[in-house]
């Protein structure tokens, strides 16, 4: 990525989440019906993140080694694997499916 | 863990952070190594450790730019994981020392692992605004320290295909999703927000499926 770009990308989310973190201190008063709604973003979000790096260029799922990789680290969260085990567990299963049938 | 009593000594937060430190760390050592892989230059990579302190808005930004992601649908990406941080912030605003604008700062140091650390040093409806500032600082140096060793290791690992690190951010975002599924309201935010995703990603261009993602979880968290 050019630096310009990734100046833009670094200031750009580095000003929106210190405007967000600021907020709570600099409006106290927000009611709790807006904030509590908040709460749904990061689980909604995050599975919308794993949906979409499963789709291909024409944004339908595609069957290819990110499957199986997700479905590993997914069964080692549920075993309250730590972060890095899994991130590791699926790139080896993505790396290894890789070699063998030459994805 | 030593006890739920509120106001805990400098030990007893250092203590109880150690174990959350080294998992940050090694988190910020493996944003590194996926940043640096993304082909984002280095010294940017550390930068955003630096300014955005919060890795899994980082790594959604992350993961939108390796996928072939816009710079606006990657800022867009990891600031809605952000807006939960208006929330934590009015919760631990009464308990930072200052006017609102040093309040404001300090807030900074807010992110997942150090706000749960001073709700549980806390009162109910209390957080302990001292254990929020010294394991927000403590986290803070050890996930710009992480992200450092993790930039400078990256180039040394080799192709990032061949090791599966594309396949690493799904994995993440599973990884980083799984914890937070406790309660029906954040299972039915998530599936919500993976099926709009996936009904929308065909037709809409790339930051749409995920606002309708968000928009769904909103909708969905009460």
């Amino acid at each position: 990525m050019a630096g310009p770009l990734a100046v833009a990308l670094v200031l750009g989310l580095a000003g929106l989440s210190f405007i967000m973190r600021a907020t709570g201190a600099l409006l106290p008063n927000l009611p709790a019906a807006v904030t509590e709604r908040t709460g749904g973003l990061a689980p909604a979000l995050l599975a919308a993140l794993v949906a979409i790096q499963l789709t291909g260029p024409t944004g339908v799922v595609r069957l290819d080694v990110k499957v199986p990789a997700v479905l590993v680290a997914a069964v080692l969260a549920a075993l309250r694997a730590p972060f890095i085990v899994c991130v590791i567990a699926g790139a080896l299963v993505a790396a290894l499916l890789r070699a063998l049938f030459h994805f | 863990m030593a006890g739920m009593r509120p106001n805990w000594s400098m030990r007893q937060i250092l203590l109880a952070a150690a174990p959350i430190a080294i998992a940050v760390f090694v988190f910020g050592a493996s944003f590194g190594v996926l940043a640096v892989a993304a082909r984002l230059p280095t010294w940017s990579v550390v930068l955003m450790s630096m300014l955005v302190f919060a890795g899994s808005a980082q790594f959604a930004a992350l993961g939108v730019i390796a996928a072939g992601g816009s710079v606006l649908t990657a800022i867009f990406a990891g600031a809605l994981l952000n807006l939960r941080f208006i929330a934590t912030g009015i919760a631990v605003a009464q308990s930072l020392p200052g006017g609102r604008f040093l309040r404001s700062l300090l807030a900074q140091l807010s992110i997942d692992e150090s706000y749960a650390m001073s709700v549980r040093a806390g009162e109910p409806g209390r957080p302990d605004g001292r254990t929020l500032l010294v394991t927000g600082a403590l986290l803070y140096i050890v996930w710009v320290l992480g992200t450092v060793i993790g930039a400078l290791l990256g180039p040394v690992l080799g192709d990032p295909k061949r090791l599966g690190l594309d396949a690493a951010f799904p994995a993440g975002f599973v990884a980083l999703l799984w914890p937070m599924l406790s309660g029906h309201h954040a299972v039915r935010c998530a599936i919500g927000g993976a099926a709009v995703a996936l009904a929308l990603a065909p037709f809409t261009p790339p930051g749409i499926p995920l606002a309708g993602a968000a928009v769904v979880g909103l909708w969905l968290a009460r």
